[in-house]
């Protein structure tokens, strides 16, 4: 077992021309909940990618758990991504077949008791469930694992507010204490609560890593509030509102 | 690991299937029972011809429509299954990415070659020559006299199967292929699997028309006489067709892994 868990060195990843990240340094340990905070745009879902092993960097290098991504990384690392990715012919219990088949770590049990509480059920075909129900389903598959590490592009973008406090629960109880959570958003103040650190992104590039006690204590402001002061819209020049 | 990732690509296009197949061996058994049944009576019946031709029309319907839907879920099941937001899913399995397109190719395979079969059987089914007859026709002697004139016949069939599965194999991994490469043209992705795969096809159309002049001049230059061997002469051809179509197939196969491995760019 490597010391940190995700250690970045030197990384960037370009879309053609366009820089998405650039020479981001990171190291972050074992069972902490980080938030990957940044405006729009600002590389949080590329960072996410790499980490999973659906990019490859243009330079740095990247590991999870003290090895590249590859197949070993990805069996430890349990992915949520930013979008629906069933297929059509899908019931929910179809996919725990899948996850119990490819992740040792899949408890299918676990899994059925969350889609119980969460009111899903698993018998429907994902196509004729709502949105909301799909990042549900999606969200039990995640978190009925336990993974080393958790990455969680958007957990809670799509849902109403009653139900993001109730993936944010289901994240908080969920999860297994040695496994780290890093989840990307700018929804801050609804999850302000549960994190252990934050990580700023602006441009492709790491502007604050810090706990998010000690920015309460040094800064004497919240995350919510620190975050609105330094990524602050500038207005246009000569712009007036 | 392969043999999972094979039972969730069969199990996403069983339901298709499992209505398809059967439906043409149906069909044909019926076409059996009324078309073939009475062509010995003459019949000037306006409704029995009605629902003769209505009986051709679903069967050819049908047929068409799976190997239609065969190509289409040969590239379906690869653009949207791996290419596509299902990507997220199974390019994040702890599975290697020529495992990924392995499953794939492998199903796409068994779907073509029973589909072939079906369309074959049902063939079969609807004509209605017992077995009996065709055994009671003496092949012996036409059996005899090819071998005489051709000993390797056998060989040469094997070898024109074998060549048959290897071009099917690298025409499926050239749709593969394709795809992989219009991944990389960001927004303009099937516009870019379609450019992508003309222009395959062409370059390789060029090299097969230079390839064959070389080989026709130089058998002219060289002291090649006709009268050689035929024999020997199609089992060169058709090892040559095996080995090229074998070598595209890697070219392709490793490519398409290549461009997963290194250069995925999910939407």
């Amino acid at each position: 077992m490597a010391d940190s868990l995700i250690c970045c060195r030197g990384l960037s990843k370009a879309y053609g021309q366009r820089p998405a990240l650039q020479g981001v340094d990171l190291e972050l340990g074992r069972g902490r909940i980080v938030g990957l905070l940044g405006p729009n745009g600002s590389g949080k879902t590329t960072l996410i990618k790499i980490l999973c092993g659906l990019l490859r960097p243009t330079q740095g290098t990247v590991t999870v758990d003290g090895q590249a991504p590859g197949v070993y990384t990805k069996s430890i690392v349990s992915y949520l991504p930013d979008r629906m990715y069933f297929a059509d012919w899908m019931k929910a219990t179809d996919l725990f077949d899948l996850f119990a088949d490819f992740y040792a770590d899949f408890d299918r049990q676990k899994a059925m008791d969350m889609c119980r509480s969460l009111g899903v059920n698993p018998a429907d075909r994902i196509k004729t469930m709502s949105k909301g129900t799909k990042e549900k389903v999606q969200l039990v598959l995640v978190m009925a694992r336990k993974a080393q590490l958790y990455l969680l592009d958007e957990p809670i973008a799509g849902v109403d507010p009653a139900a993001r406090d109730f993936i944010m629960n289901t994240i908080l109880t969920n999860y297994n204490e040695t496994g780290t959570v890093l989840l990307s958003t700018h929804l801050i103040s609804d999850i302000e609560r549960v994190l252990d650190e934050v990580v700023f992104l602006q441009y492709g590039r790491v502007i604050l890593h810090n706990s998010v006690d000690n920015i309460r204590e040094q800064e004497g402001k919240s995350v919510d509030a620190l975050f609105r002061e330094m990524f602050r819209a500038v207005p246009m020049e000569g712009g007036r509102f | 690991m392969l043999g999972k990732l094979l039972k969730y690509d069969f199990r996403s296009v069983s339901r298709e299937y499992m209505l398809l197949w059967p439906a043409a061996l149906v069909i044909a058994l019926v076409m059996r029972f009324t078309i073939f049944a009475r062509l010995d009576t003459v019949e000037d019946n306006l409704l029995a011809n009605i629902t003769n031709v209505l009986t051709v029309f679903i069967y050819v319907a049908v047929l068409v429509a799976m190997f239609i839907i065969t190509l289409l879920f040969i590239i379906q099941r690869f653009y949207k299954g791996i290419l596509g937001s299902e990507g997220y899913l199974m390019n994040t399995l702890p599975v290697r990415p020529w495992q990924l397109v392995t499953s794939k190719l492998i199903c796409a395979m068994v779907l073509l070659l029973v589909s072939m079969a079906v369309a074959g059987l049902s063939v079969f089914l609807m004509i209605p020559i017992s077995l009996q007859d065709i055994i009671q026709v003496d092949f012996s002697m036409l059996w005899d006299r090819l071998m005489e004139v051709f000993p390797s016949f056998l060989l040469l069939v094997a070898e024109l199967v074998l060549c048959s599965l290897v071009g099917m194999v690298a025409s499926i991994t050239q749709l593969y292929f394709s795809m992989a490469l219009g991944n990389l043209f960001g927004k303009n992705r099937l516009i870019g699997s379609i450019v992508s795969y003309v222009g395959i096809s062409m370059v390789l159309n060029v090299l097969y028309t230079v390839v064959s002049m070389v080989l026709s001049f130089s058998a002219i230059g060289s002291q090649y006489r006709w009268d050689l061997d035929p024999a020997l002469f199609f089992h060169a051809i058709t090892w040559f067709a095996i080995l090229s179509s074998a070598a595209l197939a890697a070219i392709f196969f490793f490519g398409t892994t290549y461009i997963l491995k290194n250069r995925l760019n999910l939407e």
